[in-house]
C-alpha cells in the first residue's frame, strides 16, 4: 500500500544530486585529471567573466542569437505555409507527404559541407542549416493538424452554411493551432541543432570560432565557460518555447 | 487515387534529376557548385569498386559499435536502478529529460579537448548522446509494470530473480526495445556530426575532407553511400525493435 | 465454531494507512475478529472501503496488519504463504506475454514443481474451468469471464488448502457473473476448500457463501455474521426459493445504512434541507 507522501522533496533530492556531480566534477578536476584537459567547476564560473570580455565572444554570442532568432522565424513561417499546402487536401497530403517524411529522416549532417560552400562562412549558411532542420516537424505537425479534424465538426459547420473559406478560418484553423505549437517546440531544438552545427562546423566570427580557439589553446575554463553559457541559452529560449506552448494550450477545445 | 499519389512521388523524384541534369548541362551550373549527375554516378561506381570506403566505413561503424555498447550497458543499468522506487523515478526522470533538452553536440569541443581528435571522443560523445533516450525508456518501461501483476507473482511465491525474469521485464521489453532503436539512432547521427566538425577520418570527415578540396563529384558520391548506409542501418534498427517488441 | 476446526483465525485486527497526525490517515479496519472453519466459503460484503479487501490481503499474509494477528492452521502469518494460499484477483492478473497454460504453470514454476507434473496439473485445471481448449491462446483473445476462469485454473493449479478471491467477477457483466458462479459452487463441491470470497453482489454472497460476514461503513468493522444453510452444489433453483429472497433481504437492510453512510451526502438529505430553508425564509 502506498505510504501518504514521502517526507524528502524531490526537487531538494534533485538539487542534491546536481550539487554531488558539481562536487565529482571539481574534485576529479583539481586532484586527478591535467590542468590542461579539464577545469573544476569553481574556476569555470569565476572565470566567466573573463570569457565575456574577451574581445569578440559578446558579439559572436549576439550574432549566434540572432542567427537562432533568424532561422526559428523562417522556420516557422515557411513550414506553416508548406504544412498548410500540403495538408488541406488528401491528394496532396498522400503525394507529398511521404517525400516530407523522407527529407526529415535524412541525417542532414552529412550535407552541412554542401551548405557552406552555397552559403558562405557566414550567418547565411548558419540560418540557411537551423531552417533545414527546423522547417520539417513544423511541416509534419501542421499537416497532421489540419487533417485530423473530426468530421462530425466539418459537418456541423457545412450544416449551418458556412463557405470553404469560413470553413478554414472557422474551424481548420484552430483546430491546428494547438499542433502548430507542438511544432514550435519541436522546432526550436532542431533549430538550435541545426545553427550550433553549423557555428561548430566553421565561423568567422560566431561562437564556433570561439570553441576552435580555446580547443586550440587548450584553455579549458574558456572553453567550458562558453559551453556552459551556450547550454544555458538553449535551456532558456526552449523553456520559453515550452511556456507559449502551455499558454496557447489553455484556449485549446477538448 | 493511390496510383495517382505514387505517380506523384516517381514523378518528384524524376524531376528531381532531370532538374539536376539540366542545371549541369545547359544552364551551366558550374560543377564546382554542382557536379553533373553521370559524374557523380561514375565516382560512386569507382568509390564502391575499389573498395576506398572501407576505412573510412569501418572507422564510422566501429565507433558506433563501441558508442551503443557503451550507452546501452549504462543506460539499462542506470533505468533498472532508478525504476526501483517512485522516488527515484520522481527524482532522476526530470533530470534526465532536461538534459537531454540541450544539443549535446555543444560538449563536443570539450570532448575534443579531453579525448582528441582521434575515435575516442567521437565514441565518448556517442555513447553520452545515446544514454539518455535509453536510460529514460528503460525506467518508463520498469516503472510502468502493473502492479497487480506483481503482486500476482508474489503471491505466488516468486523469488526475486524470478520477479525480473518472468514479469518485470517481458511487461517492460516493448518500450525498452524502442528505446534503444532511439539511443542506437541518435548515437550514429551524433558520430556523423562529430566526424564532421572535427576529425580524421571516417565517413563524415572524408566528405569533409572532398568538400576542401573541391572534389565535387566524389564528395556527393561519397554523401549519397553515407546516407545509404544510415538508412539501411536505421531500418535494421527499426526491425529489431518490432521483433522485440513482438515477443 | 471450535478453533481446531478453523482454517483460518483471525483476531481484532485493525489497519490503518497513513502515519499518526497525517490528515490523510485512514483506519480502513477496526477490530476485525472471524473465523473460517475448514472447507468452509465464507463471503465478505460490504459498502466501498470498508476494509475488506484490505482484510483479505491481511488474512494471505500480503499486508502486515497494523494490529491483531492471523493464524492459518498452526503458522502466525507474517508473509505470503504460497504453499497454503492461491488467489484470484478482479482482473488483470493474468500475464499478457504468456499463453494461458504458460500462465496456468507459472505459480508452479516458481515453487519449484518438476516439468511433467506442471503440464499434468496445468491440463487437469483448466479442464475443470473448461478452457482445455484455449490453452494456447493469449489473454488478449480470450473474454473477461474467460480471462478470470484462466486465473482460477492457476490458483486451484497450486492445490492449496486455502483459496482467497478478491471480488473475481467484478468486472464482468451480469449474465456472466450468473454463470460463473453456477459454474463455481460446483467446482468448489468437488475441491473441499477454505475459501474467503469478497463481493459487492448480494445475491452472489447468498448464492455462493456458508457464512456471510457484513462489514459497516469505514472504519470497517464485523457488523454481523449470517449463515446461509444449503448444501453445495448450489443449484439454479436455490435463486429463486423463499430462503434465498429471506436471506437476501435480510443482508440488506443490514448494508443499506452503512452504504448510505459511505456515501457522504444523498439527494434526500438535500433536498430536505432545501424544503427546510424555504420553509425557514418563508
Amino acid at each position: 500500500m502506498r505510504k501518504a507522501h514521502s517526507p524528502r522533496s524531490p526537487a531538494l533530492a534533485r538539487l542534491g544530486a546536481v550539487l554531488a556531480l558539481l562536487c565529482v566534477w571539481e574534485v576529479a578536476a583539481r586532484g586527478f585529471v591535467d590542468k590542461m584537459f579539464l577545469s573544476p567547476p569553481s574556476r569555470v564560473f569565476s572565470s566567466l567573466d573573463v570569457v565575456l570580455r574577451t574581445p569578440g565572444v559578446p558579439e559572436a554570442l549576439g550574432i549566434t542569437l540572432w542567427e537562432l532568432g533568424a532561422a526559428f522565424a523562417l522556420s516557422l513561417a515557411l513550414g506553416l505555409a508548406i504544412g498548410l499546402a500540403v495538408g488541406l487536401h488528401r491528394f496532396s497530403r498522400r503525394s507529398f507527404l511521404p517525400v516530407v517524411l523522407l527529407l526529415y529522416g535524412m541525417p542532414q549532417i552529412t550535407i552541412l559541407p554542401l551548405f557552406i560552400l552555397y552559403f558562405g562562412i557566414g550567418p547565411a549558411s548558419k540560418i540557411a542549416f537551423g531552417v533545414s532542420h527546423g522547417v520539417f516537424p513544423v511541416i509534419v505537425t501542421v499537416a497532421a493538424g489540419v487533417q485530423n479534424v473530426k468530421p462530425i465538426l466539418l459537418l456541423a459547420a457545412r450544416s449551418m452554411g458556412a463557405s470553404r473559406a469560413q470553413i478554414f478560418r472557422r474551424v481548420i484553423f484552430p483546430h491546428m493551432i494547438p499542433s502548430f505549437f507542438a511544432g514550435m517546440r519541436l522546432a526550436m531544438s532542431a533549430t538550435l541543432l541545426g545553427v550550433l552545427l553549423a557555428e561548430l562546423y566553421v565561423s568567422s566570427a560566431g561562437i564556433g570560432h570561439f570553441t576552435t580557439l580555446f580547443t586550440q589553446n587548450f584553455d579549458p575554463t574558456k572553453l567550458l565557460g562558453l559551453v556552459a553559457l551556450l547550454a544555458a541559452m538553449a535551456i532558456v529560449l526552449n523553456e520559453i518555447v515550452r511556456r507559449v506552448e502551455v499558454k496557447a494550450g489553455r484556449f485549446r477545445s477538448a | 487515387m493511390l496510383i495517382g499519389s505514387r505517380a506523384v512521388q516517381v514523378g518528384f523524384l524524376v524531376g528531381a534529376v532531370a532538374l539536376w541534369h539540366l542545371a549541369t548541362a545547359r544552364w551551366a551550373v558550374s560543377p564546382l557548385l554542382l557536379p553533373r549527375p553521370a559524374a557523380v554516378l561514375r565516382e560512386l561506381i569507382d568509390v564502391l569498386a575499389t573498395g576506398e570506403f572501407l576505412g573510412d566505413l569501418g572507422v564510422t561503424l566501429g565507433e558506433l559499435a563501441a558508442a551503443f555498447a557503451l550507452s546501452s550497458t549504462t543506460g539499462l543499468a542506470a533505468g533498472y536502478l532508478v525504476s526501483r522506487s517512485r522516488y527515484w523515478i520522481e527524482v532522476f526522470e526530470p533530470l534526465l529529460a532536461g538534459a537531454y533538452s540541450i544539443p549535446i553536440i555543444l560538449f563536443l569541443p570539450l570532448y575534443v579537448l579531453f579525448f582528441g581528435l582521434g575515435p575516442a571522443s567521437k565514441i565518448a560523445l556517442g555513447a553520452t548522446i545515446g544514454f539518455f533516450p535509453i536510460a529514460m525508456n528503460t525506467i518508463a518501461g520498469f516503472g510502468s509494470v502493473e502492479k497487480i501483476h506483481i503482486v500476482a507473482a508474489r503471491s505466488m511465491g516468486c523469488s526475486q530473480y524470478q520477479l525480473f525474469r518472468r514479469v518485470l521485464v517481458p511487461a517492460a521489453l516493448p518500450v525498452i526495445v524502442t528505446g534503444l532503436r532511439m539511443g542506437f539512432t541518435i548515437a550514429l547521427l551524433s558520430i556523423l556530426g562529430s566526424e564532421t566538425i572535427s576529425s580524421l577520418s571516417g565517413l563524415g570527415h572524408r566528405i569533409v575532407h572532398l568538400a576542401e578540396n573541391m572534389h565535387m563529384a566524389r564528395m556527393f558520391a561519397y554523401i549519397a553511400f553515407a546516407v545509404a548506409i544510415a538508412v539501411v542501418l536505421n531500418l535494421v534498427a527499426t526491425l529489431l525493435e518490432e521483433r522485440g517488441k513482438r515477443s | 465454531m471450535k478453533a481446531l476446526a478453523a482454517a483460518i483465525r483471525i483476531r481484532n485486527v485493525s489497519h490503518h494507512f497513513g502515519e499518526e497526525g497525517d490528515p490523510r490517515r485512514v483506519i480502513a479496519l477496526r477490530d476485525a475478529t472471524l473465523d473460517v472453519a475448514r472447507g468452509e466459503l465464507m463471503c465478505l460484503i460490504g459498502p466501498s472501503g470498508c476494509g475488506k479487501s484490505t482484510l483479505l490481503s491481511i488474512a494471505g499474509g500480503l499486508v502486515a496488519p497494523s494490529a491483531g494477528t492471523v493464524e492459518i492452521g498452526e503458522t502466525r502469518v507474517r508473509g505470503p504463504l504460497p504453499r497454503e494460499v492461491a488467489y484470484v484477483f478482479q482482473e488483470n492478473a493474468l500475464f499478457p506475454w504468456n499463453t494461458v497454460a504458460e500462465n496456468v504453470k507459472l505459480g508452479m514454476l516458481f515453487q519449484g514443481v518438476p516439468e511433467a507434473e506442471r503440464e499434468a496439473r496445468a491440463e487437469s485445471a483448466l479442464e475443470a474451468v473448461g478452457l482445455a481448449e484455449f490453452a494456447q491462446h493469449f489473454p488478449d483473445q480470450l473474454s473477461g469471464g474467460m480471462r478470470q476462469r484462466a486465473a482460477l485454473a492457476r490458483a486451484l493449479s497450486l492445490q492449496t488448502g486455502i483459496l482467497l478471491m478478491d471480488e473475481p467477477f467484478g468486472a464482468l457483466d451480469e449474465q456472466t457473473r450468473m454463470i460463473l458462479g453456477e459454474d463455481l459452487s460446483v467446482l468448489l463441491a468437488e475441491h473441499r476448500k477454505s475459501i474467503i470470497f469478497v463481493t459487492h453482489s448480494l445475491g452472489e454472497a447468498v448464492f455462493l457463501a456458508d457464512r456471510v460476514a457484513v462489514f459497516s461503513a469505514r472504519p470497517g468493522t464485523i457488523k454481523k455474521i449470517i449463515e446461509v444453510d444449503e448444501p453445495h452444489p448450489r443449484r439454479p433453483a436455490f435463486v429463486t426459493s423463499a430462503k434465498f429472497h429471506a436471506l437476501r433481504d435480510e443482508l440488506y437492510s443490514l448494508l443499506h445504512d452503512e452504504i448510505r453512510k459511505t456515501v457522504s451526502e444523498s439527494a434526500l438529505d438535500r433536498a430536505g434541507r432545501a424544503g427546510g430553508a424555504a420553509g425557514a425564509g418563508g
